[in-house]
């Protein structure tokens, strides 16, 4: 494993790199909530910084892709006028986990895709990712070894692992070198650092097993078999269709595209803002129609996106395992229980025919 | 273009909502560019006789003399605003609704009630035909900026149909029931930007129910965090009172 790729950073000198790199470009990373929740949040030192965190109330997608943005400003003063706008800044994102690394390698999929969407892909551009790796589960709303999103593949520039004393600094793009040229915090590893790296990754290997009893690569097939399932009519008893699911989702990309006059009548903005399956109106169209009225067939929807139609389209899931979903549900509507129930209630259909 | 001619009227209300148009500062130039306020009595003397382009009303309906003057309203009027809690659900007037109105005559004007007439608190939309709403106790200034464009452009505004929550988990809120504590967001109409849940208070539902609320699952919910429903229904009604309401009501003379 030994490779020039990888340096260490002592904590001792965690403040001095956050510090000069907030000094070249904004850096968020995750600060307490109070209340044991942690969001991210613009920081000018490591002091704020929690390194020990559960996933934060949202997803670094606030960062690549805003809540709300602008995409077009208008004029008909003297005849139309449009200009394209492209909102962005220059920054870095510290301590994101292999689950939110998951979440923004999905997102790059689908604005990659054409036509390409630009002004995602020109402020990814412009946001380095500082990766932080976990030792053990955040919580028992986890599921990110189902995913596969447990384990450092891809997706950052920097990427942290803590071995105690010091971390451990997977370097994988031009950026992330440039990062560590411009704070200079960084050492050689030595050997003995390598067989900790080693040691940490055997360790987290034990820890993180598949949380839910079925091979990844059956999935597919389950939701193949149960677009009829009476576990959907459950979540409809329970879901308050208040869209905090979708909302916090690392992989959520749904957005509303709004045209909106200044008071003169004649400027005006054209802007997206985050939509969400789960909300009354979503599939709702001229006319009162609504394609997707029971909230079983909105959550449903909701979980076909996740472990479906994206396998079909992009050859993965959009599930990170990240569990915010499970979390922030105040309804109690959790993802592995809803695995597990689909599982269970299709074992008798699908599994023994097949034997 | 001509400035459209704008009133503000207020009924049984405590004004607030109309104060929060004074409240714009720099903005309400920009306002005052694009309408022309002829009358609007908590700001300035001048009154009209003619006829309105725009009538913002604020306030809810709770005696005959207040039909009368909201129906010479609607007929003066273009387009009718029914403008802050009390104009569009009702708002903490209809708590009066929760009790006999004899009795509340008689508490409240003791032993000269007779002479005041009283009937069940009604919205505006529950007396005349109301073309905009702007929810919220007081409104969320942005939002009226939002529906008096819709109004010069002739387009209708949709007070988004979905619960507050949205709003809050965008502004990273910690939930108030992982705090223990009962709020009204998922089943509160959003559009206001959680702002007091922003502010540490927690939704009160001023901005009225949505259209198709999970009222079992939210049953089940208060149940889980140990909430009576009793308290919950008695601090949803402080508002939404008036959505019981049938056509009509009752008088009282």
């Amino acid at each position: 494993m030994k490779d020039l790729q990888y340096l260490i950073l002592k904590k001792e000198n965690l403040d001095g790199f956050v510090s000069r790199l907030s000094r070249l470009r904004k850096v968020s990373a995750p600060v307490s909530k109070g209340n044991g929740e942690f969001a991210f949040e613009e920081v000018g030192s490591a002091g704020r910084i929690e390194l020990n965190y559960k996933p934060t109330i949202m997803p670094p997608k606030k960062y690549l892709m805003p809540q709300e943005e602008t995409l077009l400003e208008f004029s008909t003063a003297k005849g139309f006028e449009t200009r394209p706008v492209v909102e962005y800044e220059k920054m870095a994102l510290f301590g994101v986990h292999t689950c939110d690394l998951a979440g923004i390698q999905c997102l790059n999929a689908v604005f990659s895709v054409r036509p390409r969407d630009y002004n995602y892909l020109t402020r990814k551009r412009q946001i380095d990712i500082i990766g932080l790796e976990c030792g053990d589960y955040c919580d028992e709303h986890a599921s990110c070894t189902v995913v596969s999103a447990h384990m450092p593949s891809g997706g950052y520039d920097l990427f942290f692992t803590d071995l105690g004393g010091y971390f451990m600094v997977h370097t994988n793009t031009q950026a992330g070198e440039e990062m560590i040229e411009a704070t200079k915090c960084f050492e050689s590893a030595a050997e003995a650092q390598f067989e900790d790296l080693e040691a940490f990754r055997k360790k987290k290997r034990d820890t993180f097993k598949n949380e839910v009893p079925i091979e990844p690569r059956f999935i597919p097939g389950l939701f193949d078999a149960c677009f009829e399932s009476p576990v959907w009519k459950e979540l409809e008893a329970k879901c308050l269709a208040c869209g905090n699911c979708t909302n916090v989702c690392p992989t959520c990309y749904c957005f509303d595209i709004i045209d909106e006059v200044g008071l003169d009548l004649k400027s005006g903005r054209r802007y997206r803002k985050w939509d969400s399956c789960q909300l009354e109106p979503f599939a709702k169209v001229a006319g009162g129609e609504n394609f997707r009225k029971e909230r079983s067939a909105r959550q449903r929807h909701r979980y076909y996106r996740k472990f479906r139609y994206p396998v079909a389209k992009y050859s993965k899931f959009f599930c990170t395992g990240c569990g915010r979903c499970s979390r922030t549900c105040m309804a109690g509507i959790h993802l592995k229980d809803t695995l597990n129930a689909l599982i269970k209630e299709s074992d008798s259909r699908i599994w023994k025919k097949w034997l | 273009m001509k400035r459209p001619k704008v009133g503000f009227f207020d009924f049984a209300c405590c004004e607030g909502c109309q104060l929060q148009v004074a409240n714009f500062g720099e903005e309400l130039l920009d306002i005052l560019g694009a309408i022309d306020v002829v009358e609007f009595r908590e700001v300035m003397s001048e009154k009209w006789d003619g006829d309105f382009d725009v009538a913002i009303v604020e306030g809810s309906i709770t005696d005959k003399h207040a039909v009368e003057r909201i129906n010479r309203i609607r007929e003066r009027s273009k387009v009718l605003i029914a403008y802050g809690s009390c104009a569009t659900i009702g708002g903490v007037n209809g708590m009066k609704n929760a009790f006999d109105l004899t009795d509340i005559r008689k508490y409240v004007y003791g032993s000269d009630y007779k002479f005041f007439h009283t009937e069940m608190t009604k919205a505006l939309h529950q007396v005349v035909k109301v073309d905009y709403f702007v929810n919220g106790c007081p409104v969320y200034p942005p939002e009226l900026v939002k529906v008096l464009k819709a109004a010069l452009q002739g387009i209708p505004y949709y007070v988004p149909d979905y619960a507050v929550c949205v709003d809050c988990r965008l502004n990273e809120n910690v939930c108030m029931y992982e705090k223990g504590v009962a709020c009204f967001g998922p089943v509160t109409r959003a559009g206001c930007n959680s702002w007091c849940v922003n502010n540490g208070n927690i939704c009160y539902g001023c901005r009225g129910i949505v259209s198709n609320p999970n009222e079992k699952g939210m049953k089940e919910v208060l149940t889980k965090y140990n909430i009576p429903i009793e308290f919950v229904l008695n601090k949803v009604n402080m508002y939404n009172k008036c959505r019981e309401l049938v056509e009509g009501g009752e008088d009282d003379e």
